[in-house]
């Protein structure tokens, strides 16, 4: 057996504690940008290089047109990520979005960016994400919980409807024996592994407390 | 007494046959056994021999703690109580309970490191224990009396900074299933009767003393302050259930289930739980709601905080109010507990009118909770439970009963799922009350026996969890595969582990865990997906074995094995490792004694080889594995036919069965063919006594 890591780490500040201020010189409009990531990103969202003047203009009114300075904001958000280890440029389906590892994980910035592309990617993006990576499917009440906050009967409709579009043919549904309904994506999960964790995962736990 | 600092020193011994009271002292006699089942195990073997039975006045009851109980380090609130088992079947062998509460931070502050009591009371006593002042009491006054009045009694007497252990009725009437409990909720199932046979009815212990820390200061607050990082939720679940801004993995059957937004509703002023990231510490005791984790998300409104042991920070006992059950059940509002004493009422109900997560289904967790905590019958895990509905939807009831006592129940009530029907049933059981009273009361083994039933049947039906020898499996080969098959035959009882299932069920993805185990065991190939079994890998056997040295040594120094081991952490910087040599670092600094990693586990191999020469001895036989290691039938079958080592299914396969043990056995040192321990390994771990013991009687393999 080989050993473990040593008591390293113990007591160093949490990088990504939310709420923690970052503390940093704001004279140069790359560095308001920079700000302006890491707020969203403390309060859960991701920021589109489109959105930036907008709010900028609430944000520091003072200061010169975000698009008039010189360098536009595609250039600066390109020099950002490169030269600051916390920002972060995610790709989905719309605009690219920016976001700070200062107050969320890669992980976390998936959801969300899934989040703003519509109910049904993110539907399909987390059960795909839970078959792929974790190996189960996941019950179908989750997407009524935070940070997904749709509505149960919301979440069927929107399964309905993906059962009959093009990009969704690989989310299927079981349901345990208690009648709560699970969630696969058969390009990860094989169909009776799926049937056998949401069993184990709905009632099998319960007899193994 | 050396200069050692952790153990309070001395054990104390009561003989309530004679009164007398004298001490021992720990280090000379129990030092290599460390404390808790460590020190029961040595004194069973020395004291106890083969052939006595449980209720025997010559059989001991030995409440063990350990060098690091009522110590700052988290989790050490637990007591082991060792004896012989009155539902273990068809023989009684030794076997150990555990319960939390404040006991063994108590018994420490009050000097003593175990209590052994022997011996039988010629009327009820109780024993007083106030640091050096220890006396047997009269108990006329509060025999009969349930837990929760008996403790009252004696908090009268004794003061509120006394922690109280008492039997209720079942423990009087000697019924197997009961418990000892102390601090409201904290049992240790399966000895109350135990100490009923002696006339005990409770044990006292108010202790102003402290303990001593070898280490400097300094060393002992960072290392608490290093292990305090490490944790994880209830269970060491090192993710959160929902996804969490701080966090990269979530798993929504994590028990660290609290987020900003989730709240004490019951509280006296509303508690958000916050955001509850890795390194907030100091709240850790926000992450998890036991309740709201088994019982649904309507159990935060009823939630008033968590409750626990000594030092634990993760508080798994959830405390509860629910009003309307007051007026409409006759019991108090509040109640508290966790794990299978929470819904030990729920559970005896196939149906309920609004499902199993409804409110009914609360009212009936809040009757049971207050009924059998009072009355200390113990649910066996929860087999008491699931016979009962086997039973009764078998028809065996009905046929084993005469009419007059079918028919004193309410079988309406009970299956249209009433919880006032817990009224009729919990208290004839604790009474021995009636032929269903007592067959209930006597275990699984037992019971099966008395009616004639088949163990072997029993064993068949994956769905009542039943395992051998009287008792069901605790995270057995249904989610940890091979690895959870063996640790599952090696004890008297339920196996009571959960090194592994903490482990397995940490919320980790899987290429993650594989990555860890490879560190820990030699080979990713340690831990499987679930339901996505592998062939037998001698990892696994490394892992099994591990998993069992890890539980006697947290059941020796008094750490929570509900909590540990901490091999895995929340700590994204560390690659979520956690520590595997937090308990020799403890141990180390605590006690002043210089035993690394390596050498504290072959403290607990010592402690569990004890156990498995107790069991030889008991038995009578050297056989163990055809004997001893038995396995129900259910191992080996599926539902749907599925072969095993096919994805969807958790069925093992004979052969590699076998393959299994061989490695077991290999990795402790015992002999394939019988499963009993060599000579040679005896000998390693400084038991040549216990070999030349047992060689007399023909019980060690050539
Ligand atoms: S996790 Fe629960 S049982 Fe274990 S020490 Fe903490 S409160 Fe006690």
């Amino acid at each position: 057996m080989k050993g473990q890591a040593s008591m390293a780490g113990a007591g160093k500040e949490d990088r990504t504690r939310p709420g923690d201020a970052v503390v940093r010189p704001r004279d140069t409009m790359a560095e308001h940008v920079a700000a302006l990531i890491r707020k969203r990103s403390a309060a859960g969202e991701l920021i589109t290089a489109a959105e930036i003047p907008d709010l900028w203009e609430v944000e520091y009114p003072s200061f010169p047109d975000a698009d008039g300075s010189g360098e536009d904001i595609a250039g600066i958000l390109t020099r950002l990520v490169h030269e600051n280890e916390d920002l972060h440029k995610l790709s989905g389906a719309g605009s690219p979005c920016y976001y700070s590892d200062l107050h969320m994980t890669a992980a976390y910035a998936q959801i969300v960016l899934h989040k703003q592309e519509g109910p049904l990617r993110l539907i399909a993006e987390t059960v795909r994400q839970n078959s792929r990576e974790y190996q189960r499917p996941v019950a179908l009440d989750i997407f009524t919980q935070p940070p997904f906050n749709l509505e149960y009967n919301q979440v069927r409709d929107y399964l309905s409807i993906m059962t009959a579009m093009a990009g969704y043919g690989d989310i299927a549904t079981t349901s345990s024996s208690a009648s709560r309904i699970y969630l696969y994506s058969t390009a990860h999960l094989e169909r009776e592994h799926a049937v056998m964790l949401a069993e184990w995962l709905d009632v099998g736990q319960a007899h193994n407390p | 007494m050396s200069g050692y600092g952790g153990w309070a020193g001395k054990v104390l011994r009561v003989d309530l046959s004679t009164g007398r009271i004298w001490t021992e002292d720990t280090i000379d006699r129990y030092k290599e056994f460390l404390g808790g089942t460590g020190i029961g195990y040595k004194v069973m073997w020395d004291e106890v021999p083969a052939g006595t039975k449980p209720y025997d006045p010559e059989n001991r009851i030995i409440f063990g703690v350990g060098p690091l109980a009522g110590t700052g380090a988290p989790c050490n609130g637990r007591t082991a109580i060792t004896t012989l088992w009155p539902t273990c079947w068809p023989i009684p062998l030794v076997a150990s309970g555990h319960m939390g509460g404040q006991f063994a931070a108590k018994l420490k502050y009050a000097g003593y490191d175990a209590i052994v009591i022997q011996g039988k009371a010629a009327r009820p006593v109780w024993l007083m224990i106030v640091d050096q002042k220890v006396e047997i009491h009269d108990a006329r006054r509060i025999w009969g009396q349930g837990i929760r009045g008996a403790t009252a009694a004696i908090a009268e007497i004794m003061g509120q900074d006394a922690v109280v252990a008492a039997i209720g009725q079942a423990g009087e009437n000697l019924v197997p299933m009961s418990v000892v409990m102390n601090a409201v909720s904290h049992s240790a199932g399966g000895v109350g009767s135990v100490m009923g046979s002696k006339n005990l009815k409770a044990i006292g212990v108010r202790g102003t003393g402290s303990i001593r820390i070898a280490g400097k200061k300094g060393d002992w607050e960072k290392l608490i302050k290093y292990h305090l990082s490490l944790l994880g939720g209830n269970n060491q679940h090192v993710v959160p259930n929902s996804p969490q801004p701080w966090a990269e993995f979530y798993d929504p059957k994590s028990r660290w289930n609290a987020s900003r937004g989730k709240r004490w509703g019951a509280a006296a002023h509303l508690v958000d739980t916050g955001t509850c990231a890795p390194r907030e510490t100091n709240r850790i005791a926000y992450r998890s709601n036991t309740a709201a984790f088994f019982l649904g998300d309507n159990l935060w409104k009823h939630t008033v905080r968590g409750n626990g042991c000594t030092s634990c920070p993760i508080r798994c006992h959830t405390m509860l109010k629910v009003p309307a059950v007051a007026a409409k059940y006759g019991i108090p509002a509040v109640g508290q507990n966790t794990c299978v004493g929470l819904f030990f009422g729920s559970a005896f109900f196939k149906k309920l009118p609004d499902g199993p997560r409804g409110e009914t289904s609360l009212e009936a967790c809040m009757v049971g909770m207050h009924l059998a905590d009072d009355l200390g019958v113990w649910c066996n895990y929860g087999q008491l439970q699931r016979d009962f509905i086997k039973l009764y939807y078998d028809g065996v009831i009905k046929k084993k009963l005469g009419s007059r006592e079918f028919n004193s129940y309410s079988w309406n009530r009970y299956e249209q799922g009433d919880p006032a029907f817990l009224f009729e049933l919990l208290p004839r059981i604790a009474g021995k009350e009636g032929e269903l009273g007592t067959a209930l009361g006597l275990g699984t083994g037992h019971m099966l026996e008395r009616w004639g039933l088949s163990e072997e049947e029993w064993g068949k039906d994956k769905d009542l969890s039943y395992w051998k020898m009287g008792h069901p499996k605790h995270h057995a080969s249904e989610e940890a595969g091979q690895c959870g098959l063996l640790i599952n035959l090696m004890y008297n009882r339920d196996a009571q582990c959960h090194s592994h299932t903490n482990f397995l069920r940490n919320g980790l993805p899987l290429p993650l865990q594989k990555k860890l185990a490879a560190e820990l065991w030699g080979a990713p190939e340690a831990v499987d997906g679930m339901g996505d079994y592998k062939p037998m890998h001698p990892a696994k056997a490394r892992m099994a074995k591990w998993s069992l040295l890890r539980k006697e040594l947290h059941d020796s120094l008094s750490l929570c094995n509900w909590m540990g081991p901490w091999v895995a952490s929340p700590l994204r910087e560390r690659g979520y490792r956690g520590d595997d040599s937090i308990e020799s670092m403890l141990y180390k600094l605590a006690t002043g004694d210089d035993k690394d990693r390596e050498e504290m586990d072959k403290v607990g191999e010592r402690i569990f080889l004890l156990h498995r020469a107790l069991t030889i001895r008991g038995m009578g036989t050297k056989e163990m594995r055809d004997r001893h290691d038995r396995i129900p039938a259910w191992v080996f079958a599926d539902k749907a036919g599925k072969p095993p080592f096919t994805k969807g299914t958790t069925r093992l396969d004979r052969d590699d069965v076998r393959v299994a043990l061989d490695m077991l056995y290999d990795e402790l040192g015992w002999d394939r063919a019988t499963g009993a321990p060599t000579r040679e390994t005896y000998r390693k771990f400084g038991l040549d006594g216990v070999a030349a013991a047992l060689a007399k009687r023909n019980l060690v393999p050539p």
